[in-house]
């Protein structure tokens, strides 16, 4: 009877679901949260600026099979990190000691807004190109060939970041990073400021962006990481809304250090919850 | 009401594979092996980023009122998946199953709501590895 029920539930539960007006009575569920897409095919070619670059300007959203999400290992064996010594101590201390600073609304910074499930838009001009965070947070980044590194540039989130065109890639490089209150992803794997990110953005399409990232961090890696990704690109009518981080955010004073339990799939969150109490029966009519 | 459980179950099984969405990662805050059940009245509605927050008069054991916090999505989050503002009306009773927080305060995740007239709403923060996530 059991197993009937299980047959009959994952054969049409998605149809009703898919037909179910909202409002209407039964439980409204968490999937479709607006701000993922499932990823497309697209035929229409990349558009391109007047200056015939392509046009990374648009609203971009994570695909539902870029896992696991928020870890910045997500493209490695086993999403193993090759910590030195001093990034396994590092780890540990933001696993024991240390809230999720984005809890805490400070910037994520870079790679770490780059591994959110969070969509993101980018407006793109001929001498900077903007990317706006869900948190109302944003980088400003100078597109010009001739710009280096400063010799001391002050510690910022997103590092100081400089970027120049190679062929229809943007390529953005970014040194002078923070190496307090950051985390390098959600799973709290650190950073130092020893921290060099190299982000080759490219929109392959007018449907995707795509992003080949490579971190360098010789105190807390032994090796350079690559984390690779593509975003689809949302609705006409949807944009970045009004997110007020520090508005009320109560459940500073609540949260543990670390963000809990490590999945073996590299998400987070606890294997074997409780459950909860049963629905209660709808009252008749 | 079998067939409303395999929906509520369903549609948690449904969202397994998104990424993580939100402000801050469930099991930082909420211990897992506490599922529990309130039922009080609202007495207090706080529509705010990151979280939405609202507030029951629950009657314990001994009579007394005890005054718990019910932490919810984001109102972006909430709106997408149709729970209002609206929704909820001061004096009501709710019935709210979630998890309780893991500093033992009376502060629980407001995972599922059933509204006085039955409905059935996600409270939910959308992808913060939770139950069902």
């Amino acid at each position: 009877m059991m197993a009937m029920t299980s047959r009959f539930a994952a054969a049409w539960v998605p149809l009703v679901l898919a037909m179910m007006p909202l409002g209407s009575g039964v439980v409204l569920g968490q999937g479709d949260n607006g701000l993922t897409a499932v990823d497309v095919k697209s035929t229409k070619p990349a558009p391109r600026t007047a200056d015939g670059h392509p046009d990374l300007s648009g609203y971009w959203k994570g695909t539902t099979d870029t896992k696991p999400g928020g870890n910045i290992g997500k493209d490695l064996p086993g999403f193993k990190l090759p910590l030195t010594p001093a990034g396994e101590a590092a780890l540990q201390h933001n696993l024991t000691a240390t809230i999720d600073p984005e809890s805490l609304c400070i910037i994520g910074g870079i790679p770490r807004h780059n591994a959110s499930g969070l969509p993101f838009e980018v407006l793109q001009g001929a001498k900077k190109v903007a990317f706006l965070y869900w948190y109302s947070y944003f980088r400003l980044v100078p597109i010009d060939p001739k710009r280096t590194h400063s010799d001391d540039p002050d510690p910022s989130f997103f590092g100081e970041e400089i970027s120049h065109w190679e062929g229809d890639t943007l390529v953005i490089d970014s040194i002078g990073f923070k190496d307090e209150k950051v985390w390098i992803d959600e799973n709290a794997n650190p950073h130092s400021d020893a921290l060099h990110v190299v982000e080759r953005w490219t929109r392959p399409d007018a449907d995707h962006i795509h992003v080949e990232t490579l971190i360098e961090d010789p105190k807390f890696y032994t090796k350079p990481i690559t984390y690779s990704r593509t975003w689809v690109a949302g609705k006409a009518d949807e944009e970045l809304q009004e997110y007020s981080c520090s508005e009320n955010n109560v459940d500073k004073d609540h949260l543990g250090f670390g963000p809990g339990p490590i999945r073996p799939d590299g998400t987070r969150g606890y294997l074997d919850p409780a459950p909860l109490p049963p629905p209660l029966p709808r009252p008749a009519k | 009401m079998k067939f409303r459980i395999a929906i509520f179950a369903a549609t948690v099984g449904l969202t397994a594979a998104w990424p993580l969405l939100a402000h801050h990662s469930f099991a930082a805050e909420f211990d897992g092996s506490k599922a529990m059940r309130l039922t009080g009245a609202l007495s207090k509605i706080e529509w705010t980023n990151p979280h939405t927050y609202f507030y029951l008069d629950v009657n314990d054991a001994s009579g007394n009122i005890v005054k718990w916090t019910c932490e919810a999505g984001s109102p972006g989050a909430l709106s997408r998946r149709g729970f209002k503002k609206s929704d909820l009306k001061l004096g009501e009773t709710l019935v709210v199953d979630g998890y309780l927080a893991k500093d033992g305060s009376h502060l629980i995740d407001a995972r599922r709501v059933t509204l006085p007239d039955g409905r059935i709403l996600s409270g939910a923060s959308a992808g913060d590895g939770g139950p069902g996530q």
